[in-house]
């Protein structure tokens, strides 16, 4: 079966993690994805596998790399050099894709800006994912993984009840952005089917993760009142949180969402009674006397594991999840059956489990189909089979350090 | 002007947040999405926040954003004639996306080897918890155990507060956007190959992976970190008070200089518990309460502005006032009016990415049923008699 992207060609300009995820899912669908690296300027998250340095080829070994740059082929190429320049665009001419997340400056500094590109293929897709977009007063300021979320409102609507306002577990604009690339990018092909050249793409993180926001911005805007963070309640169904389990730092989610999910939990907490109580026989009851019910209700998981309550809440038809660790999502029951976590090996690497592609495609699934790339590792086949290069030119560039088969190794010490 | 899903027809049969929003991408980029809701309309409705706090179908923010540029179809699927008009419509789509339990779906009849059957082209996407099938395929969700059991709760908050879900509707956003992502791919191969197919979004697979590094260090080295670091993931990547808010530092190697000099701090440049970023780590405590006395000091958008001339990077966290005063969004367009014949005039964030700067549409949601008969007999191809005789099965099972 054809992959959806089969044929399409990227070239991917993309380093650490929301461009690299972006375009290791587009891999993922079928693209061939040329992943541009310069021997000076290398992908940080090689360097972020907490692999030690005395390691031979230690950052062909970096996990976090080799997740997020899987079914791709890796070039090295200095684009700070004018011949490096010249072969990007010798390869943009080759390709239906560019994506880039460099600061807003340094692709016109390259002389690589749309324009530059388009008079090199007319027909080429160039994605920027800028953190604030390419345009605006703010355009030029650093802003990196953390600040897209206290950027885009989020950061403001989260934290416990009555606390301040708390980051999210991780750098959530990222892996966003990523996965917004991949429609992104079909949205681009089709709109080139439709009017026959390429476009112009620009994804602001700050603006994706924003649209995540969106009817509190319809709110403020209509009345005028800044929501304060609620921790894990809801506006109008309670129970609705999370509660001890037996054991260390457990815990599992509960909600119900109407009558007869209160009914059902109170027969699991042995007090079918409450269903009657007036205090909690209507929504709008369960709702005023909600500390109540979450002391009930804790009383209740603190005897049982997490898990354990999951499945005991669950046969009585009673929404609930455990609040799982990582360890756990790698073991989980569920995530095992669907195939999420696949064997993998790498020649430098070695075996271990990376995580299936996201989306269950029945007629046309993504695969992992070729291991993350070693530094510099797919130089001869851009350079020979895409580009066509002569010999000469080939040893030029290595001999000018346009290119090379091993990284600088002083940068990321 | 070409919309990039000009010419595609969209049938969204999903509720509350994440298939609505899936749609809604669909129809700000062009397409024709029909939505079609329930005799009463989607639970979001019911949901809000109103305008004024007054409880209205037509006024939830909720609804309000999640629905812009679509067309109502209000349509009860509980009877055959509803069904029936339903897989009528499904053979005009392209694609269909919806998010009921699987069990649910199979016991009204949204059942994708009949949508094969009736449109072979179609691209069905269907987004749950936990996937069409497995061990929990029919376990009861909503947004807050979606969170949990994808990993990401575990990791937010504080490790005396308990695991903490992110504001809103976080799962169900994610699984609204990796629903158009998935949807985007087959509906790119379904316009090559003549062949629709089934897209399966299960929220957990999707956010799951998303730990940052915890899934493949863990994976690969065995190593985690059992414990959730609240506001600070060190003293350099955090949030710290301010006199009017809260700020945010997030700082690489390669901005500690111009970070000091940004907040007139050159004196910690010289500190030897500071030189490097091993140092800064060792020295985690120390470095924090330098911060925190900091930024107690600054008002969060005469910094800002500052850090940004001098490539620091410092943000702050931003309200929703600060939101629509933001220079950057309006400048940009981002932050877009659009009046709502009921709800009236309200801002709204404008497209998530940019395909150029007419290639989104801004538009209202619908009122509920608004389209009902002028899609039914463009759309479905029922008559006037059909379409009053469903009038009146509505009428009956409601």
């Amino acid at each position: 079966m054809t992959a959806p992207l089969d044929g399409v060609r990227v070239v991917d300009l993309t380093m650490v993690w929301a461009g690299p995820f972006g375009t290791r899912m587009l891999g993922d669908y079928g693209a061939e994805v040329i992943k541009v690296e310069s021997p000076g300027q290398w992908d940080l998250l090689r360097a972020l596998g907490q692999i030690p340095r005395t390691e031979e080829r230690w950052w062909n070994k970096s996990a976090y790399f080799n997740h997020n740059n899987r079914d791709k082929y890796s070039f090295a190429l200095d684009l700070g050099k004018a011949e490096g320049r010249e072969v990007l665009l010798e390869l943009c001419r080759q390709s239906d894709v560019l994506v880039e997340n460099y600061r807003t400056d340094v692709m016109d500094n390259f002389g690589l800006s749309y324009e530059a590109v388009r008079e090199a293929n007319p027909d080429i897709i160039y994605v920027s994912m800028p953190g604030h977009g390419k345009s605006g007063p703010e355009k030029d300021y650093v802003a990196y993984g953390t600040n897209v979320e206290q950027l885009a409102g989020l950061v403001s609507l989260s934290g416990y009840e009555g606390g301040e306002p708390m980051k999210t577990g991780f750098s959530y604009g990222d892996p966003m952005a990523g996965t917004a690339l991949v429609s992104a990018v079909c949205l681009a092909l089709r709109k080139r089917r439709l009017e026959g050249h390429g476009s112009f793409v620009e994804l602001a993180q700050r603006e994706n993760l924003t649209a995540f926001v969106g009817e509190w911005m319809v709110d403020y805007s209509m009345n005028g009142i800044e929501r304060q963070p609620t921790g894990n309640r809801h506006p109008h169904m309670a129970p609705h949180g999370c509660y001890p389990c037996a054991g260390y730092d457990n815990w599992v989610t509960v909600a119900c969402q109407d009558d007869d999910e209160f009914a059902a939990l109170a027969k699991v907490l042995e007090q079918p009674e409450l269903s009657e109580d007036e205090r909690f026989a209507t929504a709008a009851g369960r709702k005023e006397h909600e500390q109540e019910l979450d002391a009930l209700i804790a009383a209740w998981t603190s005897q049982r594991g997490h898990y354990e309550a999951m499945h005991i809440l669950q046969r009585a038809r009673v929404t609930a999840g455990a609040v799982l660790t990582i360890p756990e999502v790698m073991s989980d029951p569920q995530l095992r059956y669907r195939g999420g976590w696949v064997e993998h090996s790498h020649p430098d690497a070695g075996t271990w489990e990376m995580e299936a592609p996201p989306w269950q495609l029945s007629r046309t699934p993504g695969h992992i189909r070729m291991h993350a790339p070693r530094f510099g590792e797919h130089n001869s086949y851009v350079l020979r089979d895409v580009l066509g290069l002569s010999e000469e030119r080939i040893a030029e560039l290595y001999s000018s350090g346009v290119t090379s088969d091993d990284p600088e190794k002083s940068l990321h010490q | 002007m070409t919309y990039a899903l000009d010419g595609i027809r969209v049938l969204e049969i999903g509720t509350f947040v994440s298939a609505p929003y899936c749609g809604k991408l669909f129809a700000g980029y062009g397409a024709d999405v029909i939505k079609v809701e329930p005799p009463g309309g989607d639970i979001a409705r019911a949901h809000g926040p109103f305008r004024n706090g007054e409880p209205h179908p037509e006024t939830s923010a909720l609804f309000l954003y999640l629905n812009t540029g679509k067309r109502s179809v209000e349509l009860d699927l509980r009877t055959p004639a509803g069904l029936d008009a339903f897989y009528r419509m499904v053979e005009q789509a392209d694609v269909v996306i919806e998010n009921f339990q699987p069990r649910d779906a199979q016991a009204l009849g949204v059942k994708y080897d009949r949508i094969r059957e009736v449109n072979p082209h179609a691209v069905v996407v269907s987004i749950t918890a936990y996937g069409q099938d497995g061990p929990y395929a029919d376990y009861r969700t909503n947004n807050l155990t979606a969170f949990a059991m994808g990993g990401q709760m575990y990791i937010t908050g504080t490790q005396e507060g308990g695991p903490l879900k992110n504001g809103g509707y976080q799962a169900d956003y994610q699984g609204g956007l990796n629903a158009f992502s998935g949807a985007m791919l087959a509906l790119t191969a379904a316009e090559r190959d003549g062949e629709g197919q089934h897209v399966d979004i299960s929220v957990q697979h999707c956010m799951a992976p998303l730990l940052e590094s915890g899934i493949p260090v863990y994976s690969y080295l065995g190593r985690w970190m059992p414990f959730r670091r609240g506001n600070h993931m060190a003293s350099f990547i955090g949030i710290y008070p301010c006199t009017d808010g809260h700020l945010g530092i997030h700082l690489m190697p390669r901005n500690w200089k111009p970070f000091l000099e940004t907040i007139d701090r050159m004196d910690l440049y010289e500190d030897p518990r500071f030189k490097t970023q091993a140092d800064r780590t060792v020295h985690n405590d120390e470095l924090m309460a330098e911060f925190f006395a900091w930024a107690a000091g600054e008002t969060k958008k005469d910094i800002y502005e500052r850090a940004g001339r001098m490539r620091a990077p410092i943000a702050y966290v931003h309200t929703m006032a600060d939101l629509l005063e933001s220079p950057q969004l309006r400048e940009r367009g981002f932050i877009q009016q659009i009046t709502h014949p009921v709800a009236g005039e309200a801002s709204y964030p404008g497209p998530p990415w940019w395909l150029g700067p007419d290639g989104w549409r801004p538009e209202p949601a619908p009122l509920l049923g608004a389209d009902t008969e002028v899609v039914l007999t463009d759309v479905a191809g029922l008559d006037e008699r059909q379409i009053a005789a469903l009038r009146e099965e509505r009428m009956v099972s409601v």
